[in-house]
């Protein structure tokens, strides 16, 4: 009996995973090279570039995510778009967690040092070359650590869609909840959410042993 | 023959003027050494030539092309990216804390620029680095990791990597200066064999001994202009110039 409702509960909340993976992987998919163009651009030499870098990164690490998430959703048919709620979902989560990333890598591409560039420089690689061969791949050692904290993150903020009808993993469980008066459902909820931050430490950790063949 | 010739060239940091208008004439196959004490500018001289900085006053030619010249009110005016390109092909350089590129085997850090800067192919470059790597000793080395490699075996491989790409001309900067008093030997000892090459070379240093021996003419830099320059006897045994004398000393002391 118990075990029967566990396992019918972890069925219907199951359908929330569609909304919570195509979510997580949507955002990782869109923001982690959005925030590499965004971070490119904030240390180019082009003040307009970093100027407006540098306002999209106040503007989107300045306001609560759901805010935006709800701008999108609510605000931009005011403006003649409509998206429909998973699109608008993934759209603000993309740009907000770009802003995130964003800085991550700058402070990586600026902790790389000077003497990199000099000798790429006079060993006559362009800029583009050097960033691309030299600086982005030792970036993406340094980084790794504060990556793994965005995105574990992520897997939880996810829980935020709620906020315009969408029926997560989270939500699901709530709606069960709510129905059966019994919390076991919360329960099978935290034990996703923690099974999915065990398999990205995880990854994060191989990750971690794979840069190690090196050291700066 | 001359390869590089620098004329009244002045560079400022902010208000520190640091480089007072020297003048610097390098010939084919000439090892020029360049001493002076800490902060004289020798470091800054270097980087205008390879354009690592850039200069506020004077002109730069290399092998015979302006790369940059003296505009009729002084000021220095650049030749274009496309040209400067071509002349600094023509110049290697070595750091004096080498900067190889760490997340690359030493290999990869040689045949690199030659691949994606000269079009050689992986093949071509590989032979030219293996060919290299036996002439600093270092073949065994081939797929290693810099961090797994000491200073002066890190040097080498830096001395390596610039050569790949067939420089007319080679700058050091303090090659051994970051290097324990016992490696330094091996990096000065492929230096020297650089320079029975007649591999034409600027190289600043404080190994007095080693510039005695292999510098054809000793340049004595201090507060941003060259106070004497000869050959080796002329400066290091016969100076009759009292700053000269008293760096000389200090160094002697030390
Ligand atoms: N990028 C820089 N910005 C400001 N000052 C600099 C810079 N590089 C060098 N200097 C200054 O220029 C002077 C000469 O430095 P440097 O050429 O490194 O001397 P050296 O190599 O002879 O020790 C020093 O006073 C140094 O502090
Ligand atoms: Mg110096």
């Amino acid at each position: 009996m118990e075990l029967d409702y566990i396992l019918n509960s972890s069925i219907a909340i199951l359908k929330g995973f569609k909304v919570t993976y195509g979510l997580f992987f949507s955002t990782l998919i869109f923001s982690l090279p959005l925030g590499l163009l965004v971070a490119l651009a904030r240390i180019s030499r082009y003040r307009i570039l970093q100027v407006v870098t540098g306002t999209y990164i106040w503007l989107l690490r300045g306001t609560p995510l759901l805010l935006q998430v709800f701008f999108v959703y609510f605000g931009l048919p005011a403006l003649g778009l409509t998206l429909n709620n998973m699109t608008a979902a993934i759209l603000a989560f993309a740009l907000n967690y770009a802003a995130y990333f964003a800085e991550i890598f700058r402070s990586g591409i600026q902790s790389i040092n000077k003497g990199q560039y000099e000798s790429a420089d006079v060993l006559g690689l362009t800029y583009a070359q050097t960033m691309r061969r030299k600086i982005i791949p030792q970036m993406v050692k340094r980084v790794l650590p504060p990556v793994s904290n965005e995105v574990i993150t992520l897997v939880k903020d996810t829980a935020l869609v709620f906020g315009i009808g969408l029926l997560d993993v989270l939500r699901t469980a709530q709606i069960i909840v709510t129905r059966d008066f019994d919390i076991t459902a919360f329960i099978i909820a935290a034990v996703f959410y923690l099974l999915n931050t065990a398999i990205l430490t995880f990854i994060f950790r191989k990750l971690e042993q794979r840069y190690s063949y090196y050291t700066t | 023959m001359s390869i590089l010739k620098a004329h009244n060239i002045s560079k400022k940091f902010k208000n520190l003027e640091v480089l007072k208008g020297i003048d610097l004439e390098v010939n084919k196959g000439e090892v020029i050494a360049i001493i002076g004490p800490s902060g004289s500018g020798k470091s800054t001289l270097l980087r205008c030539l390879i354009r690592l900085e850039t200069i506020d006053r004077g002109s730069i030619e290399i092998d015979g092309q302006p790369m940059v010249t003296e505009a009729s009110d002084g000021h220095s005016v650049y030749a274009s990216e496309q040209n400067i390109r071509v002349l600094r092909k023509k110049m290697g350089m070595v750091f004096q804390n080498f900067n190889l590129f760490p997340h690359k085997s030493v290999l990869e850090n040689i045949i690199e620029a030659p691949i994606i800067v000269n079009g050689l192919s992986r093949e071509e470059a590989e032979a030219i680095a293996d060919q290299l790597l036996q002439k600093v000793g270092l073949a065994e080395k081939r797929h290693s990791y810099p961090c797994e490699l000491s200073g002066g075996q890190q040097q080498r491989v830096a001395i390596a990597r610039a050569l790949a790409m067939n420089p007319d001309i080679m700058l050091f900067d303090e090659p051994t200066s970051a290097l324990d008093p016992e490696l330094t030997g091996e990096v000065l000892r492929v230096i020297k064999n650089l320079a029975e090459e007649h591999m034409t070379m600027l190289v600043v240093t404080h190994e007095m001994g080693f510039a005695k021996e292999v510098a054809n003419r000793v340049i004595f830099m201090d507060n941003g202009v060259i106070i004497e320059e000869g050959t080796p006897e002329q400066i290091f045994d016969r100076t009759q110039h009292p700053r000269t004398k008293a760096f000389l000393g200090q160094i002697l002391r030390s």
